[in-house]
């Protein structure tokens, strides 16, 4: 599930991305696993495991992202402009490749919070409604 | 807009740097596994554990990367290009299957798109008219059933056309051969259409260059003006532009050429090269004065149907049977929708072409699909495999669909060459008989067609095996074609795809087998005359040069005396309309002393006019009394009948001195004064008719053919003759020179033609189920190599393999003739009126055809089987 603007209105969109059907339950939605991988990249720049550990940090074992979907996500933002990568050594001196967020990326994290906000706050009223 | 950016600079290095992006992202991955590794470590796993179990969390590295890689920009493009590496690669690794794929295909798309190109161009594309489907014929119509399509009367189409309503225009034609002076070349007879100035209104068609015919054109004495079709002006007068003005002499009158028609332009003839107006003139009693001798075109009235149209004109022909009982007692008129004229007589031709079209695409498509199952049961432990090692759903199915779609263009352009070099052939070979044949070409919609229908047929027979193995439990998968099993899913299909492929083969090949029967009992015809080395030649004298008989009398004896003369010449005869090409001159008779028939009711005859020396010249016998001869002048009042007008109508006497009266000119009895034999005159297919001969005094026709009997061959006197008749009248044109044989020939070459068409769809119709017999048989061969080690070690000797695998070939084969056996039973029936001297269910061809696709499909298994038996059965107790 992604969230984008249109003519400022908020769009729902579905994309179905999976490609595997034993991988379908482990797949983070998509637009959910790119803010939660921009949110834990925005602090410091990390390696793959990093990201994974500290996604899995800030939402409390919620989540915990499979390589499978981690690094598809990562290549794809990298495309997009939202991170940059380079080459660098872990702290037990392995060579590892280190994201960390762009400028875009900073205003994709503002744009995609401002939303997923509005979406949580809409859905949570929904809810209540008796 | 950054983000734009960012993506073209990704594909740039995603395309270009390749090595490199894969190199990083091994060792990415790499050094997560190592990363993960070493956590687990540090939380108290020894190395392998922490290692197993970090393998486990990732989840399949190769899938991880496959992953990564399905996400990159431009993938799409990568994907095919390396999609379209592999798939040609794997065609050209089984150059067998590539080959025999690629030929079907291109047999399919080819063959068909060219026949049906054919068959559309006459079938079914309009008419080259302004709204064709409001323009009718307009026939007259032998109440007793006599014909259909009778030409018209002068005298009732001018009262149709003063009294019927249903029509915007009614124009009658009259067809002639006149001779064309002017313009470049020497003196030509051309075929030319005398018409109504509403002719070209009614059609809807304007002339290219000039105007059509004025009103007061359609007048006698202000006729002489002329259309010319394109292809004349083109060829007569060097497509001059300015033609419009300029003088052509038709038959020694000067005609103004006042247009040029556009190219293509025709109507019923293709060979018709002029319009001029017909001008009847309503001073003349046409109804007592002449014959009938035209036929009648109309534009309907919009909204007017052709059935109102009928209805009407029948009401006006019923008036007419009253005012005018000696004249048209039994006639009415036919209303025949244009469309329906053209191509009604030769629908049942095109009716079983276009099932023998629909036939061999099944059979192709059939084959197709075989060959691409039996392959796909061959992969499916390399499409197991590749799933194994990270390969999607979606990716396995685009590579198949890749391969199945490059084998479709591939075996598509080849069809493609086929079909144009077959159009070619076809127009080529095609007879001139077929209306608009010239106009074909290979239409797109038809090639897309058939093109469309076998790429559906790869993508889906295609597609199977990788649903198929694309499941998820790889492991049955893995497992289950390893162990060389003689079953498989496939099987059934493949089988039954066979059995149809036979019958269907064996339906064309038995319609195919008939028309081959049907064409050789034509040509053992007896003519009735001898027609080795004998040449002829029309001769059309002008009117206006040779308007007293007794000129064309003179023209033609001399003539005849001066070929006669030639050396090698052995007789000369003339007649006024050729055997065998179609034209006759009819009339009905009494037989003086016989009770008179009811008005309407009278035996026809047909009238030939003959010089005397015909009979030697063309070798025709007589049979009782005396031929004419030279002394036999218009007042001598004989005549000669054929056998069959003898045992007709004078069964048990003697006709000779008999006297009968033709109601020609009115002018009273003949004598009859001989019987001569019968012969083959309007086609080799039809019974000789009543016939009578008068000698060329007593009717003076203008026009006569040439009879010339000949010492050797026949073709090498052509230039001769025509010297001679080109000294006795310089500007005197000599058409249609041929062989007595040629003239049978091209009588016949509307069914030689039709047989050739259908023998090559029954051919390529063999071939392709043979290929498919073959495939199937050498893969199920190959399959059992394993079954028949174990058999040959356990005793059997290459004898009983031999029956086995040659026994399930055939009793496929078998069933599959048994099917097609009935399956032509029912519908060769529909081919019955294309046939001659046999029945459709002609039992000697349907079991000799049986038989030939039985022999061919044995030599289709036995090579399978053979090399089965060659296997040695220790290797084949090991083979996978």
């Amino acid at each position: 599930m992604t969230l984008y603007r249109r003519e400022g209105k908020l769009l729902l969109q579905i994309i179905y991305m999976s490609t595997r059907d034993d991988d379908l339950k482990a797949d983070l939605l998509q637009g959910t696993l790119d803010l939660l991988v921009l949110k834990a990249l925005s602090a410091q720049s990390l390696h793959g495991l990093g990201v994974s550990n500290r996604i899995s940090q800030i939402t409390n074992g919620t989540f915990d992202v499979k390589p499978g979907s981690l690094f598809p996500a990562l290549h794809r933002m990298e495309e997009a402009g939202w991170l940059t990568a380079e080459w660098g050594e872990s702290e037990n001196k392995r060579r590892a490749k280190f994201y960390s967020v762009t400028k875009a990326g900073r205003r994709q994290l503002e744009t995609e919070t401002e939303d997923w906000q509005r979406i949580s706050l809409a859905i949570g009223s929904a809810l209540r409604a008796s | 807009m950054k983000t734009l950016f960012s993506r073209a600079g990704s594909l740039l290095r995603n395309l270009t740097r390749k090595h490199q992006m894969e190199r990083e992202l091994t060792e990415e991955v790499g050094s997560y596994v190592e990363l993960l590794t070493e956590k687990k470590m540090k939380e108290g796993m020894n190395e392998r554990e922490a290692r197993r179990a970090a393998l486990v969390e990732v989840g399949g590295v190769e899938q991880v990367k496959e992953e990564v890689r399905a996400g990159r920009t431009g993938v799409a493009i990568e994907t095919f290009f390396q999609d379209l590496r592999y798939g040609m690669r794997s065609l050209l690794k089984k150059p067998g299957f590539t080959l025999t794929a690629v030929i079907v295909l291109a047999l399919g798309i080819g063959a068909n798109t060219a026949i049906f190109s054919v068959i559309n161009g006459v079938l079914l594309r309009s008419l080259s008219y302004a709204n064709p489907d409001r323009i009718v014929m307009l026939w007259e119509r032998s109440l007793a059933g006599r014909s259909e399509q009778n030409v018209v009367s002068p005298a009732n189409f001018l009262d149709w056309q003063k009294q019927s309503a249903s029509f915007e225009q009614m124009a009658a034609v009259a067809e002639q051969r006149v001779n064309l002076t002017g313009g470049t070349g020497e003196p030509e007879e051309i075929k030319a259409q005398f018409v109504s100035q509403t002719f070209f209104p009614a059609l809807g068609v304007q002339p290219l260059v000039g105007r059509s015919f004025l009103p007061e054109e359609d007048t006698v004495g202000n006729d002489l003006v002329i259309i010319l079709s394109h292809e004349l002006w083109r060829a007569r007068f060097g497509s001059d532009p300015e033609i419009v003005g300029k003088q052509a002499t038709i038959s020694g009158r000067q005609r103004t050429i006042v247009g040029v028609m556009p190219p293509g332009f025709h109507f019923l003839d293709n060979q018709v090269r002029a319009w001029m107006p017909l001008a009847l003139d309503p001073a003349i009693d046409y109804r007592e004065k002449t014959g009938r001798y035209l036929r009648g075109v109309a534009r309907l009235k919009p909204g007017v149907t052709v059935q109102q149209a009928q209805g009407e004109l029948t009401g006006i022909a019923r008036q007419l049977e009253q005012s005018f009982p000696n004249k048209n007692t039994g006639w009415g008129i036919n209303v025949v929708p244009m469309h329906e004229q053209v191509v009604g007589e030769i629908r049942p031709v095109l009716i079983v072409l276009l099932a023998a079209v629909a036939f061999v695409l099944l059979i192709a498509c059939a084959n197709v699909a075989n060959l691409l199952l039996s392959r796909a049961a061959a992969r499916q432990k390399e499409l197991a495999l590749r799933a194994a090692l990270g390969a999607s759903r979606g990716r396995l199915i685009r590579q198949m669909l890749t391969e199945s779609i490059l084998l479709a263009l591939v075996g598509g352009g080849f069809g493609v060459l086929l079909a144009y070099w077959g159009t070619q052939v076809l127009v080529a070979f095609g007879p001139d008989y077929i209306p608009r044949l010239d106009e074909i070409t290979i239409d797109p919609r038809v090639l897309g067609f058939t093109f469309g229908i076998s790429l559906l047929t790869g993508i889906f027979f295609g597609l199977i095996p990788a649903l198929q193995s694309s499941r998820p439990d790889l492991n049955d998968a893995l497992k289950e074609s390893s162990r060389g099993s003689t079953g498989g899913r496939g099987r059934t299909f493949r089988n039954v795809f066979v059995v149809a492929e036979v019958s269907l083969a064996l339906v064309l090949l038995i319609g195919a087998g008939l028309m081959i029967r049907s064409f050789m009992e034509l040509q053992a015809v007896e003519t009735g005359f001898n027609p080795e080395n004998v040449l002829t030649m029309r001769a059309q004298l002008p009117r206006k040069k040779y308007s007293e008989p007794h000129q064309v009398l003179d023209f033609f004896k001399q003539a005849q005396d001066r070929i006669a003369a030639l050396p090698g010449v052995q007789a000369v005869g003339a007649i006024s309309y050729l055997p065998l090409t179609g034209l006759a001159s009819r009339d009905s008779f009494r037989v003086v002393g016989q009770p008179a028939a009811a008005p309407g009711q009278e035996p026809g005859v047909e009238v030939r006019v003959i010089t005397p020396t015909y009979f030697q010249a063309m070798g025709i016998p007589l049979l009782k009394g005396r031929l004419l001869n030279e002394r036999d002048a218009k007042e001598s009042r004989v005549l000669l009948i054929n056998e069959t007008m003898a045992k007709r109508h004078f069964a048990g006497v003697d006709p000779v001195g008999k006297q009968m009266e033709v109601f020609w000119d009115g002018s009273g009895p003949d004598e009859i004064v001989g019987v001569v034999g019968d012969i083959r005159e309007g086609a080799l297919n039809k019974e000789p008719e009543p016939a009578i001969y008068w000698a060329h005094p007593r009717v003076p026709y203008a026009g006569m053919a040439l009879i010339v009997r000949t010492s050797g061959d026949a073709a090498r006197f052509g230039a001769a003759v025509q010297k001679e008749i080109r000294a006795l009248d310089p500007d005197q044109p000599v058409a249609d020179v041929r062989t007595m044989q040629q003239v049978i020939a091209k009588s016949i070459a509307r069914p030689r033609f039709n047989m050739l068409l259908l023998t090559i769809f029954a051919g390529v119709a063999l071939v392709l189920a043979s290929v498919g017999l073959y495939g199937v048989m050498n893969y199920s061969a190959t399959q059992r190599t394993h079954e028949v080690g174990i058999r040959m070690a356990l005793g059997a000797t290459r004898a009983d393999i031999m029956r086995l695998v040659v026994g399930n070939g055939m009793t496929l084969t078998l069933i599959g003739i048994a099917i097609g056996v009935l399956a032509s039973w029912a519908l060769t029936r529909v081919m019955a009126n294309l046939l001659f001297g046999i029945t459709a269910t002609d039992l000697p061809t349907f079991i000799g055809v049986s038989a030939v696709l039985a022999a061919v499909a044995f030599i289709a298994n036995y090579i399978p089987a053979r090399k089965a038996t060659r296997v040695n059965p220790v290797i084949a107790l090991r083979y996978e």
